[in-house]
């Protein structure tokens, strides 16, 4: 019988993939874990229970990243579906997209530390529809870029049959172009719901540290030297998109390449 | 299509899509020229002057670009080996969902896990000092915010390379690379050639647009620099928030000199990397 090293690997990668989970819950559940010590003095729920008090406002910081990634999701895909369309079906098609893809490229702290000025003018510094209107700049390109693939020919013809039936434009993208594209509408949600909530450098800049995500909530921790709460923070973090990605998986990545 | 929708459509399109880049790159531009900026009082060509004398825009990106291009390699080797060796195994149910879990691991926090296992008192640390390798926390060797960047190559490995995994499995099934792989079997080639003439130039034929992709989303990585890097050579992000923040406003200009020229590059590659790939965008 030959020997298979595989399941070995297998059961390594497993662990490394599992590792970053299990050390970030067992971290935000420690406290004074000094070093050499490999275990902490202090293992208990203290820290989880410092979610509910105001003063750590993490409780806030996750409730304001819920909503800023839910508002920047539903513009961006909404939005995203509808100027597809116009860009896909131009006769310029190929130069719009181009033009899309500058701000998706760049990165996103470097376009808001230049947008700043802009903002600052708007009065929209410091402020949350601010973050939210900066994030929804770097989401729009990725939905736009998205949704081009599913303005093809075929969308087209379909379109084009609904007319010759007599339906109208309105009747023709509620009854046909949204159920057609329900699948591809729910994975661009998902991930620009994930750019939003992931995002840091720009929110950072255009928050001015008075929109406090999750992710600042991680950097002021980290200054503060305080990992149990940097830790917590992380896993506040982390796992809505895991129950997240255990809902979407089969949608994710199916129709990415 | 109605010309009317057509037009909103369109204007929306410049209103959101266009216009902020436009003015963030013409605002950057005029600050760097001395134009615009509390402390400017007219054109001037001193601090494009000034950043290319110093040269730490130069060294910067070459920085930046050594990272990450090292990242991106490391990381699409260890993913195509994964995919052609664990293919059927990444299909058993248990598996094809843990492989997705690295996707709800942003920057910031990869780097922080990272700080926590490789820091001079963190966990690996420790472990050493159990073990009798150390007897001082300092003697621990430095693998974040050192010249080598190694915490920073390291992160960005774990944060790509599962990417790459997800991607080259799918491309491997959308691309029927086994009944190819097979087929040159059939025709008499060995493993060797299959590898190398078969599987390997389908997938990156297919794929090599997203990694250049990935290595210009690398180059311009701030949060795991931020928390893992050193203070000079910075990355380029860093480099950019670093002198457009800071307190001594007669220096400003140079950070937007800086920012102007990221803009440019970065917006060079889009054209040459998407100009192409719109000839092949429905091959893909």
């Amino acid at each position: 019988m030959s020997f298979s090293w595989k399941p070995y690997v297998l059961t390594l990668l497993v662990l490394l993939i599992l590792f970053p989970f299990v050390y970030l819950v067992l971290l935000s559940l420690a406290s004074e874990w000094r070093f050499p010590q490999v275990l902490p003095a202090y293992f208990g729920l203290r820290n989880w229970q410092a979610l509910f008090i105001s003063e750590t406002g993490l409780l806030s910081s996750f409730l304001i990243s819920v909503l800023i990634s839910l508002s920047v999701a539903t513009v961006s895909t909404l939005s995203g579906f509808l100027i597809s369309r116009t860009v896909s079906y131009h006769p310029r098609k190929q130069m719009l997209t181009l033009l899309t893809y500058f701000p998706y490229i760049l990165a996103p702290v470097v376009f808001a530390a230049c947008l700043s000025f802009f903002f600052l003018k708007l009065g929209l510094f410091g402020k949350a529809t601010g973050v939210i209107i900066a994030q929804f700049m770097i989401a729009f390109p990725y939905a736009l870029i998205f949704f081009s693939s599913f303005w093809g020919q075929r969308t087209q013809r379909f379109e084009e049959l609904v007319a010759t039936l007599g339906g109208t434009s309105v009747q023709s993208f509620l009854r046909v172009l949204l159920p057609m594209a329900k699948g591809m509408l729910l994975i661009c949600f998902f991930q620009t719901f994930l750019i939003s909530w992931f995002e840091y450098g720009l929110t950072s800049v255009i928050g001015v540290g008075k929109v406090q995500t999750l992710t600042i909530k991680v950097f002021l921790f980290i200054k503060e030297a305080n990992f149990y709460y940097g830790a917590l923070s992380c896993c506040l973090l982390i796992f809505p998109p895991v129950l997240l990605l255990y809902l979407n998986k089969r949608y994710v990545f199916n129709k990415l390449v | 299509m109605n010309s009317k929708q057509s037009y909103i459509g369109l204007i929306f399109f410049i209103l959101i899509g266009v216009l902020p880049f436009a003015s963030a790159f013409i605002y950057a531009l005029l600050y760097s020229f001395g134009i615009v900026g509390i402390v400017n009082d007219g054109f001037t060509t001193r601090f494009w002057a000034e950043v290319f004398a110093s040269g730490e825009f130069f060294k910067s990106f070459a920085y930046s670009a050594v990272i990450a291009a090292v990242s991106v390699v490391i990381s699409v080797s260890l993913a195509l080996w994964l995919t052609l060796k664990f293919r059927k195994e990444f299909d058993q149910k248990f598996l094809s969902f843990i492989i997705y879990l690295p996707l709800a691991v942003p920057g910031v926090v990869a780097g922080f896990f990272t700080f926590q296992l490789l820091a001079k008192a963190g966990f690996f640390a420790r472990l050493a000092y159990q073990l009798g390798w150390i007897t001082e926390a300092r003697q621990f060797p430095d693998f974040v915010n050192d010249q080598y960047a190694l915490g920073i190559i390291l992160t960005f490995i774990t944060v790509v390379a599962p990417f790459f995994v997800l991607l080259f499995l799918n491309v491997y099934k959308n691309e029927r690379v086994q009944e190819l792989e097979e087929l040159s079997y059939s025709l008499g080639a060995n493993p060797r050639q299959v590898l190398w003439r078969v599987s390997l130039p389908v997938i990156l034929n297919k794929t090599w647009t997203l990694i250049a992709l990935y290595f210009i989303f690398l180059l311009g990585a701030y949060e795991v620099p931020l928390i893992l890097g050193q203070e000079s050579p910075q990355m380029l992000s860093v480099l950019i928030i670093r002198e457009i923040k800071q307190y001594d406003l007669s220096k400003v200009s140079e950070g937007y000199v800086v920012a102007v020229i990221y803009t440019l590059l970065v917006s060079l590659a889009a054209v040459l990397l998407f100009s192409r790939q719109n000839r092949t965008a429905h091959e893909l």
